[in-house]
């Protein structure tokens, strides 16, 4: 039996197919209106890449903003049992993962076993989540590579708000208009920071811990990651599917569960 | 111009009535429900008919000692519980928040000040006579309690009460308390019955011993008291101070406790969390909160700030200073007062004696007195190796939080519980 996790989040939806501890194949998509398409799309295309029939016999664990919307789910797990399993299986004795998605931004501190002792979230604000990054980005016209690049030249970051994406974008604009104008890599860098603070208190919140990881969307943005790593004065590992930990750590879920039946 | 409002009192009595009705015919029910739902339909009845019947009433605000007001045979208003019991048997508190918030109360103020200040404004409670507030405990009532003067058009007294509680400020205090009887015999023209308050001193000393001997109960596993039973204990002891109907209450519960432990009957089905509660869950989601705990096997067993009163007894022969030295016994004054090493301690013991798995802090945001105590609490838990999540709420505004986030805040925490 094949065992399956699915984590529905804002923007994308992401599958997994593992066999055993074995990762078989995963896939990303655009979220759609309904739970039940969304996941069944991700599935089949990861069974796709599996080079596996949809119908196979298979245990189904879903997870994030819309996990307990799946009709044909067998379990529903909340995500930060998910990011600390997914983790886990990626790099064992990670202590302390920070997920940044689209539209939230949680931290999750873990034991040795990988079990979650505690965590902290923020989903009241686009400040210090995915999109808040990416609409900057659009706002200055640049790709994220693009603001990687450019923040390296930054000399020191300008002062942008941490705590209300409105702000933020205003005082962007008036950095970009005022004569003569802030430099572009140091509006970026004051971008990074204001996320960056916000994760860094976060972390504090539940108490830091190392090693640590990031997963999520804006773990692929490297300058972002850098800052981070700067401010928080750890390194930071970037698994290599950073997008899919939640998902991975759904399907290690079904795999246990898959396990606890064998032995009844 | 305020907006009439609707006559919100009633509308408890109404709501309170159904579920006494339904409560009565419930098999299942509990014997000390019915008569708390009694109680709570007898106080706010005599709070509706007290204008009809010519009967003073003094308002009065949380913590307040409403001994005073009993003994004087006043009509007691607890003014902060009015404002929970309208969010909670009518699930609905907008307007009288909208209605505070235009009074000039900030909407960062502690939200059942804004409701009741509003619910004066507009009418939907009855205006008192006299309205008490005091600095014990919550700094919030310094807020409100001038803004209600002006507004009901009524005289009002400030209990001044010393922060920390060595013998010359408890004296102090017993002297504040003597100034405002004489206050409230002139403005009621009743006098105080000393005798009547030493009764009620004595009455209240059995309620508090019943109150500790229910903890005790609450140790066993599974826990037999309901998964949120401590809000009736808190009600009990904010509205019915040293009276003989919250004696008979806890007598009753007591003797029910006593035999579900002799059966070894939990008051969930399957109960896998027990649980510590640190402040008061949003009101309008009781029904939820209930529902979510009995499905998760989660019981509340101990409220070290609520329900888990500390050392000593009341000295009924000196009933004005026991007032004053309740003031310093009563649970929460351990949350607000000089937070010391000693509540922190109580707080550490109490997971070891109710075998506690995990803590939940329901963090009312206009509530920065209790506020500030997150971290503390968080970090003196984990020293016994107990999580505590952190519900971001307001005991009556709705719009703070909604029933999804704590689901999902909730789910997440039993997750982690099951996981360790």
């Amino acid at each position: 039996m094949l065992a399956v996790g699915v984590d529905i989040g804002n923007l994308t939806t992401k599958a997994v197919v593992m066999n055993g501890s074995k990762l078989l194949a995963s896939s990303v998509i655009q979220t759609l209106d309904e739970a039940d398409a969304s996941a069944l799309s991700a599935m089949n295309k990861a069974f796709e890449f599996a080079g596996e029939e949809p119908a196979v016999k298979k245990l189904v664990v879903t997870t994030g903003a819309g996990g307990k919307e799946v009709s044909f789910a067998d379990r529903s797990k909340a995500i930060t049992t998910c990011l600390a399993r997914g983790i886990s299986w990626c790099k064992p004795g990670i202590r302390l993962v920070i997920d940044i998605g689209a539209e939230s931004s949680t931290v999750v501190k873990m034991n040795g076993r990988g079990r979650v002792v505690d965590w902290a979230n923020h989903d009241k604000c686009a400040s210090g989540t995915g999109l808040f990054l990416q609409q900057m980005a659009r706002l200055m016209k640049l790709s994220f590579e693009e603001m990687s690049e450019l923040s390296r030249e930054a000399s020191q970051g300008a002062e942008i708000s941490g705590t209300c994406a409105v702000f933020a974008e205003s005082e962007v604009i008036s950095h970009v208009h005022r004569v003569p104008p802030t430099p572009m890599p140091d509006i970026i860098l004051g971008i990074y920071l204001s996320v960056s603070t916000r994760i860094k208190s976060m972390c504090k919140r539940v108490g830091m811990e190392n090693p640590l990881a990031i997963s999520g969307g804006v773990a692929l943005h490297e300058g972002f990651v850098q800052n981070l790593e700067k401010e928080i004065g750890e390194p930071i590992y970037v698994p290599e599917n950073p997008v899919c930990i939640a998902a991975i750590g759904a399907a290690i879920l079904a795999g246990e569960e898959i396990n606890k039946d064998a032995l009844k | 111009m305020v907006e009439k409002g609707s006559n919100k009192i009633q509308s408890i009595i109404r709501a309170c009535r159904i579920i006494l009705r339904m409560v009565e015919v419930d098999p299942n029910a509990r014997e000390s429900q019915k008569k708390y739902y009694r109680m709570l339909l007898q106080y706010f009845t005599r709070l509706r008919d007290a204008q009809e019947n010519g009967q003073f009433i003094a308002a009065h605000t949380v913590f307040f000692p409403s001994e005073i007001i009993l003994a004087m045979d006043l009509v007691p208003m607890h003014t902060e519980t009015t404002t929970w019991m309208i969010s909670l048997f009518t699930g609905e508190c907008s307007d009288i928040l909208a209605a505070g918030v235009r009074e000039g109360m900030a909407t960062e103020i502690c939200a059942p000040h804004r409701g009741m200040t509003g619910a004066f404004a507009n009418g939907s409670i009855p205006k008192p006579d006299v309205m008490l507030w005091s600095n014990m405990v919550c700094d919030n009532t310094a807020k409100s309690g001038e803004l209600v003067m002006d507004i009901c058009d009524c005289p009002g007294y400030f209990l001044d009460r010393p922060f920390k509680n060595s013998d010359l400020e408890k004296a102090y205090f017993a002297d504040e308390v003597r100034d405002m009887i004489a206050f409230l015999e002139t403005q009621s023209g009743k006098k105080m019955d000393y005798n009547r308050l030493s009764e009620i001193a004595e009455t209240t000393n059995r309620q508090i011993n019943l109150t500790r001997e229910i903890n005790e109960l609450r140790k066993n596993v599974p826990s037999p008291f309901s998964p949120l039973g401590f809000l009736e204990l808190l009600t009990i002891d904010y509205l019915f101070p040293g009276q003989p109907e919250s004696v008979d209450y806890l007598e009753t519960l007591k003797k029910e406790l006593t035999q579900a432990v002799a059966e070894k009957k939990g008051a969930v089905p399957n109960e896998r969390f027990r649980l510590m509660t640190l402040f008061i869950p949003p009101m309008y989601l009781m029904a939820f909160l209930d529902r979510l705990s009995r499905e998760s096997g989660a019981v509340s067993v101990i409220e070290p700030f609520f329900t888990f009163w500390g050392e000593g007894n009341l000295d009924p022969s000196k009933p004005v200073e026991a007032v004053a030295e309740k003031s310093y016994m009563i649970p929460e004054a351990r949350m607000y007062g000089p937070l010391g090493n000693t509540a922190l301690e109580t707080m550490k013991q109490c997971v070891l004696d109710w075998k506690v798995d995990g803590a939940v802090f329901y963090a009312d945001v206009g509530c920065r007195h209790s506020c500030a105590t997150i971290k503390l609490f968080k970090d003196t838990l984990a020293d016994v190796d107990v999580p505590m999540l952190t519900i971001d709420c307001d005991v009556v505004d709705q719009t703070v939080t909604t029933e999804e986030e704590v689901t999902e805040k909730m789910e997440r925490f039993f997750e982690l519980l099951e996981d360790r």
